[in-house]
């Protein structure tokens, strides 16, 4: 027997899984892990993509905290942030809704999911007309109830509102998902043994279902909040970031700054992605921990 | 403390009719067991008790109480369910106070109660943990310790047992005798498992297709079943029967005997076809016999289960001392008293006194 057969008969069981893991870590470590600190590096450069890179050390950062648009994105990615929580009990709302056994309940379901489906780009048109002052529904319902139409995506004060609409159109749908996928697994018995026990109503929902809905409210929690600060798609679509950087936020500036038509300030936006990169790290500390927990609560 | 009382309790779900009209006595202070095969309603008849499912018609009521429309928390009842029910994020305290806290009781009245009730379970030394930690048998006393804390007229139980190992479900069935020895209220409890039936219950009742079958103390259905199906489902290893036809005013039975048996009760015509049950430890085994043919011996110890044959193909099982079974094999005779065995009309399976 070869040494190598040897060492594969003795170790089988503890090289098998790196063996599965294998793909699936290169794939990672290629596109996510090691572009995360070539960003980091990049952000201590100028550099405008092509030609030779400069080293200016904390320049881009220091800028970022001279630059208005930079913390009007960053005060909208809070409003995203808080607002998208919405979708949470939304979502419940309507699974709770839709939670049972009519004729055609699948249909309505569906018919419920559907915004998740689409694509972000087609919700983004969808708003945008219906925002539109002219002749979208929002604005000629207005009319019809005798106020004056609100150009909502060029109102500097209703712009971020109007897009997070849109925005937790397919995000309720999504949460919808998962709280009805969590419902399925509710005891009946301990509803009926709550009965016997005289709760009914509210207090059914807070003490009965929602607790032993909690691994659905954790991830619509972390899918949502991921969600709010990743947005861009529909800032793109819906206001290219405007009327004047009013419905900026940081994904989208960060994209501005680096690839399009203003310049291709690499080193800038490279700065603007580590900053909402350690906003997120503490979610994704916060979901780790959690994971970490359960785990070995087991 | 109240007994319960059924008129004519009907469920129905669109146009099947799944309890027939029950009526039904239960004592004051009565342990009732249902049983019966899956699918006999058993269970839905416990939860039209409880209130969780609908009565369809008829009337029930507890104690003076006519309780047919009324909510289940304003029955009086508590229910131990098959599957526990604890809620998994509350701790053994909790969960067994959990009602009296929804209800507003005082909480040093809620403490003393969810005291004494684990002094009963012997649940002290738990009662921060939550059901996750406890193994079945703990969590099904927690389950039967949130039924005691409230205090109800009645205790319905639907299989509590069944989701719990052999050894414990023994144990179990002992706490629960003893539970209701020193509460002495009305329970309710519904099983497939006829032994736990024989050895709980004061009164029995056997249900089959959401009719009742029969009604009695354990040994009153033992002795003296009303008709074949009751007679098959109680007792253990279960009844043999075997085809029989009255010949000459005698019982002509060729699976048990070549010789026709008389027996002192009315017999119908002649050439009536009977069925004749007997149970396996009213039979003897004759060892210098050539009747039937021992397929199998099954040693259970002190008592050995031996499978017969019978020239005209029947089986019919019969419990031998171990010193007796030793030795047995191939050929042998069957020996028994002509008043133990039990008569059922082959057509209707009623018993023919």
């Amino acid at each position: 027997m070869s040494y190598v057969t040897r060492v594969w008969q003795d170790h089988k069981t503890t090289i098998t899984p790196w063996l599965f893991l294998l793909p699936g870590i290169l794939m990672f470590a290629i596109y996510i892990v090691i572009p995360i600190f070539q960003s980091i590096a990049i952000s201590f450069y100028r550099w405008d993509g092509l030609g030779e890179k400069t080293f200016i050390g904390l320049e881009n950062y220091r800028e970022l905290m001279r630059d208005d648009i930079f913390f009007t994105a960053l005060q909208n990615n809070v409003i995203w942030l808080v607002l998208y929580l919405l979708a949470l009990p939304a979502g419940l709302f309507l699974a709770l809704f839709l939670n049972q056994t009519t004729r055609g309940i699948r249909i309505y379901k569906s018919l419920f999911f559907f915004p998740f489906v689409i694509s972000q780009v087609v919700v983004g048109l969808v708003f945008s007309w219906f925002y539109d002052p002219s002749f979208g529904l929002f604005n000629t319902g207005l009319m019809k109830i005798g106020l004056s139409p609100i150009p909502v995506l060029a109102d500097e004060r209703f712009v971020t509102y109007g897009v997070i609409i849109a925005g937790l159109w397919p995000q309720i749908a999504y949460c919808m998902i998962l709280y009805l996928t969590g419902l399925n697994a509710v005891d009946g018995e301990q509803i009926e043994a709550a009965r016997l026990d005289n709760v009914r109503g509210w207090r059914m929902l807070w003490y009965v279902i929602l607790p032993q809905l909690r691994p659905a409210t954790f991830i619509a929690l972390v899918v949502t909040v991921i969600g709010a600060l990743r947005s861009f798609d529909l800032i793109s679509i819906m206001t290219g970031g405007g009327p004047w950087g009013s419905s900026q936020v940081l994904a989208y500036y960060m994209y501005e700054q680096a690839f399009s038509e203003y310049g291709f300030r690499m080193g800038y936006g490279a700065a603007i992605a580590v900053v909402l990169f350690a906003i997120m790290l503490i979610y994704i500390g916060f979901f780790l921990a959690k994971m970490y927990r359960d785990e070995k609560g087991r | 403390m109240a007994g319960i009382t059924l008129n004519k309790a009907i469920k129905r779900y669109g146009a099947v009719d799944v309890i027939h009209g029950i009526d039904l006595e239960i004592e004051d202070g009565e342990f009732c067991v249902l049983v019966g095969p899956s699918g006999c309603g058993k269970s839905t008849l416990l939860r039209m008790v409880a209130g969780l499912e609908e009565t369809s018609g008829g009337d029930i009521h507890i104690g003076s109480r006519n309780v047919t429309r009324l909510d289940p928390a304003a029955r009086g009842v508590s229910m131990v369910f098959q599957t526990y029910a604890l809620y998994p994020h509350m701790t053994v305290a909790e969960n067994m106070s959990f009602g009296l806290r929804m209800n507003g009781h005082p909480k040093a009245e809620i403490a003393a109660k969810v005291k004494a009730a684990a002094d009963i379970l012997k649940l002290n030394d738990y009662l921060e943990r939550k059901p996750k930690a406890l193994s079945g048998g703990q969590r099904q006393r927690v389950a039967i310790g949130r039924a005691i804390v409230r205090g109800p007229e009645v205790f319905l139980f639907d299989e509590p047992l069944s989701n719990l190992d052999a050894e414990l479900r023994v144990e179990m069935r002992v706490e629960i005798a003893r539970l209701h020895k020193e509460i002495g209220a009305t329970m309710v409890y519904v099983t497939h498992d006829q032994v736990e039936a024989m050895t709980l219950a004061d009164k029995i009742v056997v249900l089959r297709s959401g009719r009742i079958e029969q009604v009695g103390t354990p040994l009153d259905l033992y002795h003296d079943p009303d008709n074949r199906f009751v007679a098959g489902f109680i007792g253990s290893p279960a009844m043999n029967f075997v085809k029989a036809t009255v010949r000459d005013g005698r019982v002509h039975a060729p699976g048990l005997s070549d010789e026709a048996f008389a027996v002192d009760i009315a017999l119908p015509p002649n050439g009536t076809d009977l069925l004749v049950g007997v149970r396996p430890h009213h039979i003897a085994i004759d060892p210098q016999g050539a009747s039937h043919t021992l397929i199998v011996k099954e040693a259970l110890g002190a008592m050995f289960h031996a499978y017969l044959e019978a020239p005209t193909g029947e089986r019919i099982v019969v419990e031998v001392p171990e010193a007796e079974a030793v030795g047995l094999q191939g050929e042998v005779g069957l020996r028994m008293g002509p008043d133990r065995l039990l008569l059922f009309d082959a057509r209707t399976e009623l018993r023919l006194r």
